[in-house]
């Protein structure tokens, strides 16, 4: 192995190691081990009551598969929220952690360049990050297997994809954020009040008031998540409700936003860190 | 090692003006200032911590700014107070920066820096759980890592009890005894420059105030590491001298260099263990930052 790639691979594993011993990793570990048995007991409380909630549907007419969809959509939808915690708790605080934590005395004067230190630990941040999503894809999967007596259908493989990808995008989105402050505490209210209040305010607006959705905002595109097993929209402004699923236009054009979202998020992270000084 | 008229400013506030010295071989260097002096600046500058507003440092010819990787690869530094993540033991902790170094015999140079730090029984050990002077020993520890040509010291002893103090104090010594490495030691405490230094650059309001070769000093304290020396000084070399158990005092004939005297020594079967030369340098610090 060349230098390089030795000194980006022993602080990648530097940086995971010191992420899956934390308390915020703990803590994740648990939300996702709670929610996924929640889930699992709505399926089973469910599975032959959808009209219970869904009372339009003739339960009669649909098949296993279409079934095995709706629950995938509605764990999908609660799964979204696990990897914009988890960046929450590992991305927000890794860049002004090591101004604020004062670790940048112990890393910045090492022979490694500046991108590789940010790269390793984005990639450590997303591996961490995709593990304790991955416990609730592996409750959903054994879930499903269990209660529908079939194999996975292809939308829970499409989606657990899509994931991976939303979770490159949410992480590298809260590593921007983090760059900009030296106070873990404004990096986390930030990436709050833009993914929550922000980005919900532009859409409710746009929908509103211009009668379009923003494709382009981040959650609109993770979306694409749950959209790949049945393409129900619950905005109160534009409600949709399909027990198909999105097409490939719309997974391409979502994927294609997840990526720019990922893409110029961590180059804008790499810039200011390199510029990056601690008083 | 050069500092090459080196500005920076945080703001309106000029931490470091026009500041130029340079480092050509083996020794310690003492950087004495008060708080706020821009010694720590200084220091930030040559280990890529802050960037120079104006002007560069360069280690090994290599400029620190432009190519750092390549500038610290040779270099080891402990600057401020470090921190260390949380959760890594202090094993962890040094293999990461053994890998980083590309330092060959990862075990044995554990071995080596836990034993030279005193760290060997806390190696297993999270790091969120070291108290401060164990973090300023691990930090010690890492600075060490592959036997760096030049070893930047940032207040080394600064929160440490008398005897943790010392210890550092000691390793700096025994470092610096061998003469094959540039090491730069920020400090607020006249003894301590006085006590491991060659050289002392005193700065004042980001300006360098006084740059002292210790050659200059007139008097030196030879600590051996045997007692009973009988040693007799030419006349051109020492003008007088006094022998007290194993401590020998030299008064300096002019134009004599301490290292004139330590191969004196140990040409005539002397172990020096310690040399700490005298100048007024308290009078001069005192007189300079007033």
């Amino acid at each position: 192995m060349n230098e390089g790639l030795t000194k980006f691979a022993a602080s990648t594993s530097y940086y995971f190691r010191n992420y899956y011993r934390s308390r915020s990793f703990y803590l994740m570990l648990t939300m996702s081990l709670l929610v996924s048995a929640l889930m699992m007991y709505f399926t089973l409380r469910y599975v032959n009551s959808l009209t219970g909630f869904l009372p339009n549907l003739n339960l009669a007419s649909i098949s296993l598969s279409t079934k095995e969809s709706i629950f995938g959509f509605l764990w999908s939808y609660v799964l979204i929220y696990l990897p914009v915690f988890s960046s929450v708790f590992f991305g927000s605080s890794a860049i002004s952690s090591e101004i604020e934590n004062r670790t940048a005395f112990h890393i910045f004067p090492l022979p490694i360049s500046r991108s590789s230190l940010l790269i390793s630990k984005y990639l450590a941040a997303v591996m961490v990050t995709v593990l304790v999503c991955m416990i609730y894809v592996l409750m959903q999967a054994a879930t499903f297997l269990y209660v529908f007596h079939i194999p996975l259908i292809s939308g829970f493989f499409y989606s657990a994809a899509l994931l991976i990808i939303f979770i490159f995008s949410m992480t590298a989105f809260t590593f921007m954020l983090s760059s900009i402050f030296n106070k873990n505490t404004y990096a986390y209210i930030s990436v709050f009040l833009i993914y929550f209040l922000t980005f919900t305010a532009y859409q409710f607006i746009a929908e509103l008031l211009y009668k379009t959705t923003p494709f382009y905002l981040l959650d609109n595109a993770a979306g694409i998540i749950e959209k790949v097993y049945v393409n129900i929209s619950l905005s109160p402004f534009n409600f949709n409700f399909s027990l198909n699923p999105v097409g490939f236009g719309e997974i391409t054009q979502s994927v294609l936003v997840m990526a720019i979202y990922a893409i110029v998020s961590i180059s804008v992270s790499l810039i200011i860190f390199e510029r990056k000084e601690v008083k | 090692m050069n500092l090459n008229n080196i500005t920076k400013k945080f703001g309106n506030v000029t931490a470091l003006d026009a500041v130029s010295f340079s480092i050509d071989g083996p020794g310690c260097v003492g950087i004495l200032g008060p708080n706020g002096a821009g010694k720590t600046t200084m220091l930030k500058i040559l280990t890529n911590i802050v960037k120079p507003t104006i002007g560069v440092a360069t280690l090994d010819g290599i400029s620190v700014s432009e190519y750092p990787e390549k500038a610290l690869a040779r270099a080891g530094a402990l600057v401020e107070q470090p921190e260390f993540y949380p959760y890594l033991t202090a094993r962890e902790i040094l293999s990461f920066v053994i890998k980083i170094k590309m330092v060959k015999d990862e075990k044995g140079e554990i071995k080596r820096l836990s034993e030279l730090t005193s760290i060997e029984e806390y190696l297993d050990r999270k790091a969120g759980e070291f108290s401060r002077g164990m973090k300023q020993r691990l930090g010690l520890a890492v600075a060490l890592v592959g036997d760096p040509d030049i070893l930047i010291l940032d207040e080394p002893t600064f929160g440490l009890d008398p005897s943790g103090m010392k210890r550092i104090r000691d390793i700096i010594k025994e470092i610096n005894a061998r003469r094959n490495k540039i090491i730069i030691l920020s400090t607020h405490l006249i003894y301590e420059a006085q006590e491991v230094c060659d050289r002392i650059i005193i700065v004042n309001k980001g300006k360098i105030g006084y740059d002292l070769n210790n050659d200059s000093a007139g008097h030196l304290k030879i600590e051996l590491e045997f007692p009973g020396s009988n040693l007799d000084f030419p006349k051109e070399m020492a003008s007088q001298w006094k022998s007290e158990g194993n401590i020998i005092y030299v008064q300096k004939a002019n134009g004599t260099r301490n290292s004139e005297i330590i191969e004196y020594c140990r040409k005539n079967g002397l172990e020096v263990k310690w040399v700490t030369p005298y100048n007024d340098i308290e009078g001069i610090y005192v007189s300079m930052t007033k």
